[in-house]
């Protein structure tokens, strides 16, 4: 039986450890200053160079007349909730754990009385605080610029408080897509192949209303739609119809994924060989 | 388990399943369709012993089955058979209780986070072996005397020299005060300043703590400085274990001798391969190894024939017993059960 004295203390020392690796995160991308800057100035340069001119020019090539029943306006506006939504979901990458993972680098972390998968949660979790920071300075970049022309306080509290768990699925799926690492020499095709998925399923390169209704029906069924599109809509305060709330897929979702990790990290542990050590 | 074992391994093996491709682009194609594999034996029935307190020095060459074996006793991979016990846990199951009592440096893996200084890694692996904050103060600054490295606690882990980087992979495997230390290759690369104070600092560290350590290194003198005990590994099976003393004296019977001639002699001469010569120089310098029996006999004998300038004689160096050994396992045989515990 573990005593709350016992108890309070094995919390404390569980807390410190994942502050800890919060912080190392942080740390870590604070490490390299122009990287670091490229962060915050890449996605607007992106998002004004390739997605605004894009949709401006289109809207321009129609003379105004409305695409899938979006404005102008409305869907550079859509656009910009996209790159807000995928700072706050999609900055984490499996190239580096899949990468530990071929070149024997997770030993170390088998030894540590840390696990490998808190850990890397760890640093998702503080790579988060940084994406929260460029993001809060996105969504005033764009209400300034004119591309969001009002900002609701509770849409945008539910909006970010459905992209950090659409944030959380996206990691768990690049954590298991990661350790197919275990058994394939490159995972960047793996990588490549859902990037592309979820860009086109996603709603991330246009708003799934444009899809025809039998696909987008089967789409709604998958969890990419909970990635980038529903966050979307969650900010711009827009009703949805999906086949389950939000939070409830998401969660199922997540469970899901996580269930595929552990299983893929336990049948990957067995044949690990700690090659280059 | 007796508390004054700390390891024990029994009849442990580890076979790695291997593909296996014909060279060529014919050879990618069937292997792309159709791969093979091969099942390889890295270590086979195992079975060894250490005490709390021991240095146990891992000998053999590459590919033997030496880091096979550390991996097995850390947890990090899973034996295919046999047990292993690391005080009293089974390391495969890689409980946290026995992940805080170990620890591990790889010579030529670091394991310290290279973005930041080398103070901040011993901040966070001293959350993760629960050290109170004091006490790893305390513990810093009592590694940073001995290692001499004060002033590069604050430098990134990436600028630092091998060396210097050696120095912090050692602090940061000593920081919780392990009872079991897996060290491999720890001076790997290292010039030879380093490596002996990387040896002192070593073996002043296991004197005040008595730390149990396995050793595998290619630098003999780190064995020598170390270990207290050889096991010696050949294609994953044991071949010797007992204490370094035994080993040195492997070739009891016989002297060692180091020549340097005037001039060039003819190395194809019968004598010299009765001795068991190694040309350093060639033709100028050379190692012979003779029965003691026959040492006055052949020192004359080789003085009367060739123009000897300087020659030493001493007990034969562990680096050289193990040469021979590798070039002639069947020695091993010879000696038979007597060198095995």
């Amino acid at each position: 039986m573990i005593f709350p004295s016992s108890l309070s203390r094995l919390l404390s020392y569980e807390l410190k450890k994942w502050m800890a690796t919060i912080s190392l995160s942080i740390t870590q991308r604070l490490a390299y200053k122009v990287n670091f800057f490229l962060l915050f100035l890449g996605p607007m340069l992106v998002f004004f160079l390739v997605q605004y001119n894009l949709w401006h020019s289109l809207f321009l090539f129609r003379e105004g007349a409305p695409i899938g029943g979006y404005t102008r306006d409305e869907m550079i506006a859509y656009q910009g909730w996209v790159l807000v939504t995928a700072l706050l979901t999609q900055g984490f990458h499996s190239r580096d754990l899949a990468q530990d993972i071929r070149l024997g680098r997770i030993s170390s972390y088998l030894i540590y009385p840390f696990d490998f998968w808190q850990y890397h949660l760890g640093t998702f979790l503080g790579l988060q605080c940084i994406q929260l920071c460029i993001a809060t300075t996105a969504v005033a970049a764009l209400f300034f610029t004119g591309v969001f022309q009002e900002l609701s306080a509770t849409h945008l509290f539910l909006g970010v408080s459905v992209a950090l768990c659409a944030g959380l699925l996206w990691y768990l799926i690049q954590y298991a897509l990661g350790l197919f690492a275990f058994w394939i020499e490159q995972t960047w095709t793996l990588r490549v192949l859902f990037a592309l998925i979820a860009s086109f399923c996603s709603g991330a390169i246009f708003p799934l209303e444009l899809l025809p209704e039998w696909a987008r029906e089967i789409v709604l069924l998958s969890p990419f739609p909970y990635l980038t599109y529903v966050p979307v809509k969650t900010f711009l305060g827009a009703e949805l119809d999906l086949p389950l709330p939000a939070p409830v897929a998401l969660t199922f979702w997540s469970i899901v994924v996580w269930g595929c990790g552990k299983l893929l990290w336990n049948r990957g542990m067995r044949m690990y060989t700690a090659a280059g050590m | 388990m007796d508390p004054e074992i700390t390891i024990r391994c029994t009849n442990l093996s580890k076979n790695f399943r291997v593909s296996e491709k014909q060279a060529g682009l014919a050879g990618s194609l069937s292997s792309f369709f159709k791969r093979t594999y091969r099942s390889v034996p890295a270590i086979q029935s195992f079975s060894f012993e250490a005490q709390k307190g021991e240095i146990v020095g891992l000998l053999g060459p590459n590919g033997a089955g030496k880091t096979t074996l550390m991996k097995m006793l850390t947890g990090i991979i899973v034996p295919s058979s046999g047990t292993a016990q690391v005080l009293g846990f089974s390391p495969s199951e890689r409980k946290r209780a026995f992940r805080r009592q170990i620890s591990l440096v790889m010579g030529q893996k670091s394991q310290l986070w290279w973005d930041i200084p080398a103070l901040d890694s011993f901040h966070l692996l001293g959350k993760y072996y629960e050290v109170e904050h004091s006490q790893l103060h305390h513990r810093i600054q009592e590694l940073a005397d001995l290692l001499d490295v004060h002033g590069l606690l604050n430098t990134h882990i990436r600028k630092l020299s091998l060396g210097e980087r050696m120095k912090m992979e050692l602090m940061a495997s000593l920081l919780h005060n392990p009872r079991v230390l897996f060290l491999d290759e720890p001076t790997i690369g290292l010039d030879l300043v380093a490596q002996r104070n990387i040896r002192e600092f070593l073996k002043f560290y296991q004197e005040q703590h008595q730390t149990t350590i396995l050793l595998t290194s290619h630098y003999m003198g780190d064995v020598q400085a170390l270990a207290e005990r050889i096991v010696l590994v050949l294609d994953g099976e044991k071949r010797f274990d007992d204490s370094i003393e035994h080993f040195e004296s492997f070739f009891g019977g016989e002297k060692y001798v180091q020549l340097e001639l005037e001039a060039a002699v003819d190395t194809e001469d019968p004598l010299w391969k009765r001795y068991d010569t190694v040309w350093v120089e060639n033709g100028v310098r050379a190692d012979l190894r003779i029965p003691t029996h026959r040492f006055h006999h052949a020192l004359r004998e080789i003085f009367e024939r060739f123009p000897v300038q300087n020659f030493t004689t001493e007990k034969l160096p562990i680096e050289r017993v193990l040469t021979s050994l590798l070039e002639n396992p069947r020695l091993l045989e010879q000696r038979g059960e007597s060198s095995l515990r």
